[in-house]
């Protein structure tokens, strides 16, 4: 096909490394991401030396009204590289949302191209030491607030509240379907050692319980904010064989954007059903694999209503049948569809998109330990709204 | 402008040259929304080119439209992350698609109250939202000559 990925199947992920997630960690956020970015380096069996390229997506680690300070509230890619001491020949940061699928399009292009032979692939997320995550101070709005802020609606959690009732609306579900998602990513990050929410699976009535904050969204249906680094190293396939771990591939990826001109985070329903149905299209051509034969497809659910819109647009189930197919469907444990067994961002924390593309690299790696699922040969990476995000393929093999 | 050390106020609109005459008409309780003067089209908010035909020299001009319009979803705030709103939470926040043209979207305060029932598609009209320190705010209501209006 005329649209197949001329890098497919030539970079691969060798190595990774997390730190701990936490609600604030008592070191600066460059000190965590350095120590990452070292620790993923050696498991990679490789030395900074060897290291050549640089890249993140460092947009929005907080929200509202917190100001940006490279190494302390975000990290780039040039802050990591100078801060290890390295003059790498690629250096470059994603602009926007999706920053991991994004920021893995950049490694894998450069890496195919012959612009950096190894690339370590950072993110860092940061969580304000005071004040409340959302809370904006504005009193006056000028610019693109002011045709929103004036009449209270801002930030993310009215932008995500309004197409998530309007799904409930649409499709005539109940909120409380939701509870089957929180309570499976709890489940798989109550597993996974650097969680925040390490050992604290929840119940159903947990859910049910929790405080709602914009009607239908309540408070355990968004990521906890956190303080936490990963970092993953790439290399050229024919490099890849000579390395400690079990290659994994990069298959393809497709990112989405946005149609139309909008109110600012005025995100309608269909605006992102459409973006997910293209991406799915463009994964397809580019990779050549259909995405019914992915066994590890991690969803985004930074905001739980994501899980419904990945799994409905592409094509894990029919269009308004998410909120029923949840409650029976996506057990990993239980032999369901694993769509959260890396616990996702709701069983992690505010990670943004690393959980998704850390369980594609350890299932497909078969380093999941405990959590190591009997198939695990086609790995898809969702992350963010597909109408601002976007998604990675891998496999375990070479295609 | 109301000082910085004045007591907490709900954001108030800055207008620029890209918004003045629609703060100017919402002062006069009036909706105005920019149309493009290259393919007449109406846009909210108005950008540096015009969505529809892309024209680099839209030249919009604010002209007063019909304020009706459908419910296309809703959220009812239990929080307040903005300053003046803590005082007003419960408060509903409305996706309305105007009549005037497809998919010409605003989004606005539901005066009507937290408690009342809506569904998608029902009827509302723009009111306006007074604010003691700035222009009154484009909101809507349910509208009460609506078929099926409760």
């Amino acid at each position: 096909m005329s649209d197949r990925f001329a890098a497919r199947s030539q970079v691969a992920v060798v190595g990774y490394a997390h730190s701990p997630v936490r609600r604030h960690h008592d070191v600066p956020l460059g000190a965590l991401a350095l120590d990452t970015a070292l620790a993923a380096i050696a498991d990679a069996g490789l030395t900074k030396d060897d290291i050549d390229g640089f890249t993140t997506g460092s947009l929005l680690p907080t929200s509202g009204g917190h100001a940006s300070v490279d190494g302390v509230s975000v990290v780039t890619a040039n802050w990591l590289a100078e801060h290890l001491g390295v003059n790498p020949r690629f250096c470059a940061g994603f602009q926007g949302f999706g920053q991991i699928p994004g920021s893995v399009t950049m490694a894998v292009n450069a890496l195919a191209t012959g612009a950096a032979d190894y690339v370590v692939l950072h993110r860092a997320l940061h969580n304000p030491p005071r004040g409340r995550y959302h809370a904006n101070p504005m009193t006056r709005a000028a610019g693109p607030m002011q045709w929103v802020a004036p009449q209270g609606y801002f930030g993310p959690l009215s932008m995500i509240a309004l197409p998530y009732n309007e799904y409930l609306q649409r499709f005539s579900a109940s909120r409380d379907a939701m509870a089957a998602v929180l309570v499976e990513a709890r489940a798989n990050g109550a597993r996974i050692p650097w969680s925040y929410w390490h050992e604290k699976p929840i119940t159903p009535q947990d859910y049910l319980d929790a405080r709602v904050i914009a009607e239908p969204i309540g408070v355990l249906d968004c990521d906890i904010p956190v303080d936490g680094v990963a970092a993953f190293v790439l290399t050229r396939a024919d490099r890849a064989r000579d390395l400690p771990h079990k290659p994994v591939y990069v298959a393809g990826y497709a990112m989405g954007s946005p149609k139309r001109t909008r109110l600012p985070t005025h995100w309608p329903l269909d605006d992102i059903m459409e973006a997910g149905f293209e991406i799915r299209r463009r994964l397809e051509d580019a990779t050549g694999v259909t995405v019914d034969v992915i066994d590890v497809p991690q969803l985004y659910d930074g905001f739980s209503p994501f899980v419904y819109f990945w799994l409905e647009s592409l094509g894990l189930c029919p269009v308004g049948e998410a909120h029923r197919f949840v409650q029976e469907g996506i057990d990993a444990a239980a032999g369901g569809l694993p769509i959260l067994s890396g616990g996702g961002a709701l069983g992690n924390g505010r990670m943004h998109g690393v959980p998704q593309m850390l369980e594609c690299y350890l299932q497909l790696s078969q380093r999941a330990g405990d959590r190591q699922l009997a198939s695990a040969t086609v790995g898809l990476a969702c992350h963010s709204s597909p109408h601002f995000g976007g998604a990675v393929m891998y496999t375990a093999e070479p295609l | 402008m109301t000082p910085e050390a004045a007591p907490v106020h709900k954001p108030v609109p800055v207008p620029d040259p890209t918004s003045e005459a629609y703060w100017a008409a919402a002062a006069e309780h009036r909706l105005a929304l920019a149309r493009c003067g290259h393919c007449g089209r109406l846009t909210h908010p108005p950008d540096v080119v015009c969505p529809h035909c892309l024209s680099t020299d839209p030249g919009f001009t604010f002209e007063p439209v019909d304020g009706r319009g459908t419910v296309r979803s809703w959220t009812v705030l239990r929080d307040s992350f903005l300053p003046g709103f803590a005082e007003d939470i419960p408060f509903v926040l409305v996706d309305v698609e105007l009549d005037v043209q497809a998919d010409l979207r605003l989004i606005g305060r539901l005066v009507d109250g937290p408690d009342t029932p809506l569904r998608l598609g029902d009827r509302v009209v723009t009111v306006f939202d007074a604010r003691d320190d700035g222009p009154p705010v484009p909101a809507f209501s349910l509208d009460p000559t609506a078929e099926g209006a409760r």
